[in-house]
């Protein structure tokens, strides 16, 4: 982030950064930027608080009026308060315990509402049918795999079909709003649900695999601190 | 968690350890006045538009993502597992704030919100970006967008 500033500068762009990491800014020295105090993936603050991120956004282009010789680094104005879990969370439908192909098609519907209370929804990057991307990772070893459309390499295929599935029951669990904090959300799906336990099975077969290419994609199917390698010491 | 020392081991010293380039120079260019900006977002989120290629580690080119691409077809293909992704998946704004940004054409504080806003993939390395952040820089001026916000994951 802070090299694009440098580049784009250099070009004659002028440029103010969002910062959420502010060790980095420090090191790199960029001409302008913002420290905010929220959460790696949320740069202008949580979802649905419009104002919030207008104040952000308006803090942000405020530095491109400071004149500074140096390179310029303020934090943002207003503290933030982490709001913590919602204790009235619950997942909004009925998980069916017995199989995954089970809890996918209970899954399924709920997402549907989640999509329409949304509007909009980001499942899709793996080019796969949103009810069918957990069985592409469940059949991935299997004798008979399920099929790989052209335009991407089978294993890519896998890593954003991980993706997917992660959207899919994500977006399911927003689906009657509520608060509930990512980690809640997090610990809900890898603690609680069948696909989570597909995945983790996955990825410690993709980091102890022979196949390089499968080794390469084990880092980007799950959150490092809930890896089981990790968890395991 | 809203600090580094909040963010849960092993991602802390991951991103703490990670390789800042030095740069010996800060360039600054002089900013236009508030009412003749032209105001572009360049992302490290990995955006595409659904559809594209989804964006692989390392990929050092970017991605354009005009006004009339709707939220629901902009789609996160950043390789990185270690960030919130459910807050962008209820408001996409939360990653790209084009709407506030239009919000604050309308209303004058700025001279114009850019028709197309982009992204990189944010897990490549600084250098390896020059090249490509030189030609989006050069096609942005070409397009008359003279300030850009930078925004993380």
């Amino acid at each position: 982030m802070s090299g694009l500033a440098h580049y784009l500068e250099d070009e004659g762009l002028a440029t103010v950064i969002v910062a959420l990491v502010r060790e980095h800014i420090v090191g790199m020295r960029p001409p302008r930027a913002l420290w905010v105090p929220f959460e790696l993936g949320r740069p202008f603050g949580p979802p649905g608080n419009t104002g919030l991120q207008r104040r952000v956004l308006s803090e942000a282009l405020a530095l491109l009026d400071q004149d500074c010789p140096e390179p310029l680094l303020r934090d943002f104005s207003e503290a933030v308060i982490d709001p913590g879990d919602d204790a009235g969370w619950r997942f909004p439908g009925t998980l069916d315990s017995d199989s995954l192909r089970a809890e996918v098609a209970g899954v399924s519907p709920v997402w549907q509402l989640a999509r329409e209370r949304i509007g909009r929804s980001s499942v899709g990057i793996s080019g796969l049918a949103p009810e069918s991307v957990a069985e592409f990772i469940e059949r991935y070893h299997s004798p008979q795999p399920m099929p790989n459309p052209k335009g991407m390499a089978r294993v890519s295929r896998a890593r954003f079909a991980v993706d997917d599935i992660k959207a899919f029951y994500l977006e399911a669990a927003m689906a009657a709003g509520g608060h509930p904090s990512p980690r809640q959300l997090h610990d809900w799906f890898w603690g609680q649900t069948h696909a989570g336990a597909l995945i983790l099975e996955f990825q410690e077969m993709a980091r102890v695999s022979e196949d390089g290419n499968l080794q390469l994609i084990a880092g980007s199917l799950v959150p490092a601190e809930r890896t089981i390698s990790f968890l395991r010491g | 968690m809203v600090r580094l020392v909040d963010v849960p081991e092993p991602e802390r010293s991951v991103i703490a350890d990670l390789a800042c380039p030095a740069y010996d120079d800060t360039p600054a260019v002089k900013p236009p006045p508030p009412g003749l900006r032209h105001v572009a977002i360049v992302s490290t989120a990995g955006f595409i538009v659904r559809g594209e290629r989804p964006m692989l580690s390392n990929e050092t080119g970017y991605r354009a993502i005009a006004a009339d691409i709707g939220d629901g077809d902009i789609l996160c293909s950043h390789v990185s597992t270690n960030f919130d992704r459910t807050g962008f998946q209820q408001d996409l704004n939360v990653m790209l704030p084009r709407d506030r940004l239009v919000e604050l054409e309308r209303e004058g504080c700025i001279g114009r919100a850019a028709d197309t806003h982009y992204a990189f993939m944010g897990a490549t390395s600084p250098p390896k970006l020059e090249d490509k952040a030189r030609e989006l820089g050069r096609s942005m001026l070409a397009l008359g967008v003279n300030t850009v916000v930078l925004a993380p994951v």
